[in-house]
């Protein structure tokens, strides 16, 4: 069963001692059975113009990828957009034409703007043929450093984002289940719309977020090094759900939302 | 095997209710390879319940204990704001109907006076006491303990033995309060499986104070699992965790 982890990171977070790097995501992915990883940099969610972390990536991917040291796995990019740069068009365009990103992440509490922005940057990223990934949280809101107080962005929104432009592929990162099943109703008829199942939890919560968006909807995603990988895997593998579920969950599901070959 | 040392029948505030919740509990931690289940009823989920609400809560537990005899280890949930009462309701349960422990969760904090007798007793009956506890960098609740409130409690009481529960919630700043004192321990339940905290346990506290929980059904078992798998940790110290410890704590109930 192909394993696509939908999230994780590269890069320092600013706030606990954790640094996500390519030597550690390559061993975090094979200790995971993972095949497929959507990175993106943490010092993108920090940067005012995150451009310098996106190429940062870039150039780690690329690296990466030279066959004399070519290890297990395949990464791919989701570098970080911020709205409120001028040229955030020109940014997608350009990323665009690099054929490892798969999509194009945006923050809108981290960067400070509506999440009705988002509305545009789904439909410049969908004329790309890149998925539009909008992160809705990092940390547990318990946690936060008070320079980082921020709100979490509404699913609720999200979802209407995604209703308004039906050509874009997005995908809504961090959301609670309890944040899922609140929009579940309309979230479920959206054929555009994936959810990372990174900060589900609870008892039950795959097959509780199965039953209320249905099992397409759902991705496999770890938001690794903040998380434990296996945490993310574990959810899915004990989840009571169907095999074919477990499979789209995993592997299936991240293969449209982000047209991966 | 593995020992759950943190699970609650579900969010019901009655018996019927809490019965209907806990198979898909029950069915998750077999999946899970876990052999015993501690649960903990915290009366109506109010901060303070009175006395009637506590033994409801209980009473769920104990038909649970019933129903599952080789699944579930009772922990007994008193108010501390209650003394007489919570001693007496220590009695019925752990002495008369064979609990494995005590749970306190946010109706006083730990360092309050009123908590010295159950601390006391605990420490008469060779049972644990498991004990809430959060750094919440915002809200919070007038009662909730934060780890230097445990630390005080254990100093205070160092033949009890007492587990404060949610590593994630502590921090690295809760570990180093409880630091000081072996009887004090941490579980890992609760919270969002944030990478490295249960190596940093190990690192502060010694793999022998920290017990695998789940604080289910707030919490998945695989999410919790995870954190202790992926945990760079020795395959000695991973046993401890899951269940060695929990062993050794819950000895009176399940033997040596």
């Amino acid at each position: 069963m192909t394993r696509i982890d939908a999230s994780a990171f590269l890069g320092r977070w600013p706030f606990r001692p954790i640094e996500g790097t390519v030597a550690g995501l390559t061993r975090m992915m094979r200790a995971n059975d993972i095949s497929h990883t959507l990175v993106s940099p943490f010092e993108g969610l920090f940067y005012a113009d995150p451009e310098p972390a996106n190429e940062e990536l870039l150039r780690q991917i690329a690296r990466r990828r030279n066959p004399s040291r070519r290890p297990a796995g395949k990464l791919w990019a989701a570098p970080i957009l911020n709205l409120r740069i001028a040229d955030w068009r020109e940014q997608v365009k350009a990323l665009a034409r690099n054929p490892q990103v798969r999509a194009v992440l945006v923050a809108p509490t981290f960067h400070g703007y509506e999440v009705s922005a988002c509305g545009e940057a789904a439909r410049v990223a969908a004329s790309h043929g890149l998925a539009l990934m909008v992160q809705v949280r990092l940390e547990d809101e318990r946690h936060h450093s008070p320079i980082l107080d921020l709100p979490a962005a509404s699913v609720k929104e999200i979802v209407s984002v995604a209703a308004s432009v039906p050509k874009a592929r997005i995908v809504i990162s961090a959301a609670r289940l309890v944040e899922v099943l609140q929009v579940a109703p309309r979230a479920s008829r959206l054929g555009n719309l994936w959810f990372g199942i990174s900060h589900f939890d609870g008892l039950e919560c795959i097959q509780r977020a199965c039953q209320a968006v249905g099992a397409k909807r759902l991705l496999f995603s770890t938001s690794w090094p903040f998380f434990y990988a296996k945490s993310g895997v574990l959810k899915v593998e004990e989840a009571e759900v169907a095999v074919p579920w477990r499979g789209a969950v995993f592997g299936d599901n991240a293969r449209r939302a982000f047209a991966l070959k | 095997m593995i020992i759950d040392f943190h699970a609650h029948p579900g969010y019901g505030k009655d018996i019927a209710t809490l019965r209907e919740e806990f198979p898909p509990a029950a069915r998750a931690a077999e999946r899970c390879g876990v052999r015993w289940i501690c649960l903990n009823a915290i009366a109506d989920w109010s901060e303070s319940p009175n006395p009637k609400a506590v033994r409801e809560g209980n009473d769920a537990v104990l038909s649970l204990m019933a129903s599952y005899p080789d699944r579930v280890l009772g922990f007994c949930y008193v108010n501390p704001r209650y003394p007489a009462q919570a001693l007496k309701e220590i009695d019925r349960c752990v002495v008369g109907e064979g609990m494995a422990g005590i749970k306190l969760w946010v109706a006083c904090k730990a360092s309050d006076r009123r908590v010295d007798a159950i601390a006391r007793r605990a420490a008469q009956l060779g049972v644990p006491i498991l004990q809430h506890a959060w750094y919440v960098r915002r809200g919070g609740l007038r009662g909730e303990s934060v780890p230097a409130d445990v630390a005080a409690m254990a100093k205070r009481h160092p033949r009890t033995m007492i587990v404060m529960a949610h590593l994630t919630g502590a921090g690295e700043r809760g570990l180093r309060d409880i630091a000081p004192y072996p009887n004090l321990h941490v579980d890992i339940s609760g919270g969002e499986p944030e990478a490295g905290m249960v190596e940093l346990a190990v690192k502060l506290l010694g793999a022998e104070r920290v017990l695998f929980g789940t604080d289910t059904p707030i919490r998945s078992y695989g999410a919790t699992l995870g954190k202790v798998l992926e945990a760079d940790l020795t395959g000695g110290e991973r046993e401890l965790i899951l269940f060695g410890n929990a062993r050794r704590l819950l000895r009176r109930r399940l033997g040596r």
